[in-house]
């Protein structure tokens, strides 16, 4: 019935017609610990299904890097390999996340592909042979919320231990506070629904601000 | 110390070029020498305009303002002497400042003209009109405050009489603790619409909220009288919702399950709906609002359900004709959902109906328990983990590219049963859990000697349920029990033997009829075997499916052969399900014996005799078991 040149054409088909989610609008934002509880309440208020309370989650994320060798441009790609530590059967997540785009002042969050698949545990072995090269690791812990499209996170994000023990021990907090994520993931063109996150930001306004975070103005920070 | 650097605004050094000759040269004006530059500043200055602020903003406006105008006056005033206004207008000034000085010198003179302050005349003031102007104003003034305190005393006195109603605003604020509103321009719109629990029916579902008008209040109270204390305090509310009127009245989805099509006729009579709705004024909003809430949730149902009716490729299609459904659960067995939108005042009608009494009402709470999951998955998507993956897919999605999911596992995954599917089934499980039951009673009513007990699960599910049946000889069940379960799925069932035999049967209920009967011999063969046991006899043979004797229409005979202790005596059992139970004995050696050409000795007639029967139904005893022990106790003994 099928020959192998459909799943390459369909994938194709699915490109040209702008369904694949390959766009991820973001917001971010910081909350200082003893704030948090506050903010974890306002969003019971304003996010869908929250009645059995916000739900948990507990990831450990590794960052590879892998550099092209040609001398004339040196390439760096990033990978994140993500794993859930607190539901073991889960697959575990590779993903690419692109140079962001900031845009001018009229658009409301920062875009930038994203690409992202599930994976097996082997991902790490295998990346690794392709000659990727571990540049950081974390733990993110916290909370996560939806409303419609969006997807909110609250989480905490911890420096790995010693290498000898095992993640999730031995972590200790990068900081005081909590790291909040708005982020929608859509196909490119979608605009709309960064207006709606720009709203969504508003009313969380004065326990957190949801902003675009320039990372290379970051850098220069002393 | 601070001081300002000057900053000189010069023109381009370039000059303006006069014409472009055809072969691109550019032929320049000449620069304007000092003295027509001069002259041409000169022309600029405003001489009318002298104030201080003027004088200020004067170079930057004169400037813009001529700058347009400058070339056509250089080309009209080229003619004239170039600085011909200038001297105009310092003409005219001097001429002023003389005629001011001439006037200054007679004035100070004083001989000849004398300065004087001009005197106002004064305004002749009538006493009688101004105290009837001040009148005319307090009583302007008093009529306000009297018609605003007239307001204020009638507020007040409907305040005290309506003391009991509750005010608009406290109606409208409990009304907004249940139900959605908004405001839009001077109207509150509220919605009552399931979306936000996760429908995607696309009828609104708006109703609008106003405040009732008082002529409803006065126009209320006698009427409300005869129905009742209880319903004048519903009407004087202060607040109406109107709903549309294709969610007014009452509606629920009818669920009938008809044998044949003898019914048909009755139901379609029961089709309604079609009549204008009247509103009724007298219910409270909040029964108004949840009974059109009901409406909006019967129709979404039943338009999934008819979509789905459509779109199903049954073997027997479903019909779906006007406001109903039909569809084939068993042969000859109709389910029949149909959707009956009444309004109020059709209620007689409809309890007229005969066809009413068939309705299930465990198939309609099934359905609306249906639809409310369709709701709740549709707003309750599992969360990704980890957490940056995308909402949407569900786990088992994810995991089917780690796990390399072929085509046929991931169509799997999207295929999901649809109400119209589940209802069937639930039907179907109804219909073959109501006839195992009859089947079971029957039998049980039917058979007397072994006892049938059936024990029904109390947990199952609206498709599957389990019933355990024992088979037992009252004053023996000790001895010998023969356990079956049957498990009543959708459109099979499964029967457990006592040997763990496993077997499947159609949804037609002679199958579980003739099975239940074969066990029922079985039982018997073997309670008699057990009984020998006990009572010292010997177990010869035995064979449930005996080959011997005439063609059973159903199943085969079981028999068994079994020895008195001293081996003199043989009772032979045989149990048919049609004619029923067979003993017979042999003496072995006969108590008597002839000799005949045959058999000439004695000793032959220990190899056995011939069986006669037992007329069992002569015999004493409670049921066959308990004359099966009397028989083998007489054979025993007499040896």
């Amino acid at each position: 019935m099928g020959t192998p040149g459909t799943a390459i054409d369909s994938l194709n088909a699915a490109l040209k017609c702008n369904i694949i989610p390959n766009q991820e609008y973001l917001l971010q934002g910081s909350v200082l610990d003893q704030y948090v509880e506050v903010l974890l309440h306002r969003l019971r208020g304003l996010c869908d299904n929250v009645d059995s309370g916000p739900e948990s989650f507990h990831d450990h994320e590794l960052c590879f890097t892998l550099r092209a060798t040609n001398p004339g441009a040196p390439m760096v790609l990033p990978l994140r390999v993500r794993r859930a530590l607190d539901v073991p059967d889960a697959a575990w997540q590779l993903r690419y996340v692109g140079q962001q785009e900031l845009g001018d002042k009229n658009r409301p969050t920062v875009v930038r592909s994203s690409i992202d698949m599930a994976c097996s545990s082997t991902i790490v072995e295998f990346l690794t042979e392709l000659g990727c090269r571990v540049d950081f690791e974390y733990i993110a812990r916290g909370y996560m919320f939806r409303k419609g499209r969006m997807k909110i996170t609250v989480s905490k994000i911890f420096k790995m231990g010693s290498m000898t023990s095992k993640p999730g021990e031995g972590v200790e907090a990068i900081s005081q506070s909590y790291l909040v994520e708005l982020s929608v993931l859509a196909p490119s063109g979608q605009d709309a629904i960064a207006e709606d996150m720009r709203i969504f930001a508003e009313q969380l306004r004065p326990l957190v601000q949801l902003e675009k975070i320039d990372y290379k103005r970051l850098g220069n920070l002393p | 110390m601070s001081y300002s650097v000057n900053i000189s605004v010069e023109a381009p050094i370039e000059n303006q070029i006069q014409e472009i000759t055809y072969d691109g040269t550019e032929i320049y004006q000449p620069p304007l020498t000092l003295s027509e530059s001069l002259t041409k500043y000169a022309q600029k200055i405003d001489f009318s305009k002298t104030s201080d602020i003027d004088f200020k903003k004067e170079p930057g406006e004169a400037i813009e303002d001529n700058k347009s105008d400058s070339d056509s006056k250089d080309a009209f005033q080229s003619s004239l002497w170039p600085w011909d206004s200038a001297r105009n207008k310092l003409r005219n000034a001097f001429q002023e400042v003389c005629v001011l000085a001439d006037v200054l010198a007679i004035a100070k003179d004083k001989r000849y003209m004398v300065l004087d302050p001009v005197q106002q005349e004064p305004i002749e003031t009538k006493p009688m009109v101004q105290i009837y102007a001040r009148k005319k104003a307090l009583a302007g003034a008093a009529s306000v405050l009297l018609t605003g305190a007239e307001r204020l005393k009638t507020s007040q006195n409907e305040a005290a009489r309506n003391r009991t109603v509750p005010d608009f605003h406290i109606e409208l604020l409990r009304l907004r603790q249940n139900w959605r509103l908004k405001k839009v321009s001077n109207t509150i719109i509220g919605d009552l619409s399931y979306r936000t629990a996760g429908s995607k029916y696309t009828q609104t579902g708006t109703f609008e909220v106003t405040k009732a008008e008082d002529d409803d209040k006065t126009n209320s109270p006698p009427s409300s009288p005869i129905p009742g204390g209880a319903t004048t305090a519903k009407t004087n509310s202060a607040l109406r919702v109107s709903i549309p009127s294709e969610l007014q009245g009452v509606a629920y989805i009818e669920v009938l399950c008809q044998k044949d099509q003898e019914d048909l006729c009755s139901v379609n009579v029961n089709l309604l709906g079609s009549g204008p709705p009247a509103s009724n004024p007298d219910m409270h909003w909040q029964q108004k609002l949840e009974a059109a809430q009901n409406v909006l949730f019967c129709k979404e149902l039943f338009n999934q359900l008819a979509k789905e009716a459509v779109q199903l490729q049954a073997p027997i299609p479903h019909m779906v004709v006007g406001n109903q459904i039909m569809a084939t659960v068993f042969p000859g067995i109709q389910l029949i959902i149909g959707l009956c939108h009444s309004t109020v005042g059709d209620k007689k009608q409809q309890n007229n109906n005969s066809s009413k009494t068939d309705h299930d009402h465990v198939l309609e709470h099934s359905l609306h328990q249906l639809l409310r999951e369709v709701h709740h998955k549709n707003t309750h998507h599992p969360f990704p983990h980890p957490a940056t993956g995308p909402l949407g897919p569900s786990k088992k999605r994810m995991l089917a590219g780690p796990m390399a999911a072929d085509r046929y596992e991931l169509l799997e995954m999207t295929k999901s049963e649809t109400l119209l599917e589940q209802i069937i089934k639930q039907a179907q499980h109804f219909f073959m859990r109501l006839r195992t039951e009859y089947v079971l009673d029957t039998i049980a009513k039917e058979v007397k000697d072994p006892l049938i007990s059936s024990h029904w699960n109390t947990l199952n599910s609206p498709t599957q349920s389990c019933v355990k049946i024992n088979i037992s000889t009252h004053g023996y069940d000790a001895l010998c029990r023969t356990p079956l379960v049957i498990h009543v799925g959708e459109k099979s069932l499964k029967c457990i033997c006592r040997d763990g035999k496993v077997m499947h049967m159609s949804y037609e209920p002679q199958e579980l009829r003739d099975l239940i009967f074969c066990h029922i011999n079985q039982h018997q063969i073997l309670a008699v075997q057990a009984l020998a046991k006990t009572m010292g006899w010997q177990f010869l043979a035995n064979s449930n499916h005996l080959g011997t004797g005439a063609v059973e229409p159903l199943g085969n005979a079981s028999s068994c052969l079994l020895a008195s202790p001293t081996g003199d005596r043989i009772i032979a059992v045989r149990c048919e399900p049609q004619t029923g139970i067979q003993v017979c004995v042999a003496h072995s050696p006969r108590s008597d014996f002839f000799p005949s050409r045959l058999v000439t000795e004695r000793k032959w007639e220990h190899l056995g005799g011939q069986f006669r029967d037992v007329r069992l139904e002569k015999m004493e005893g409670r049921n066959f078991l308990h004359k099966m022990e009397l028989l083998m106790a007489s054979l025993t003994s007499s040896s």
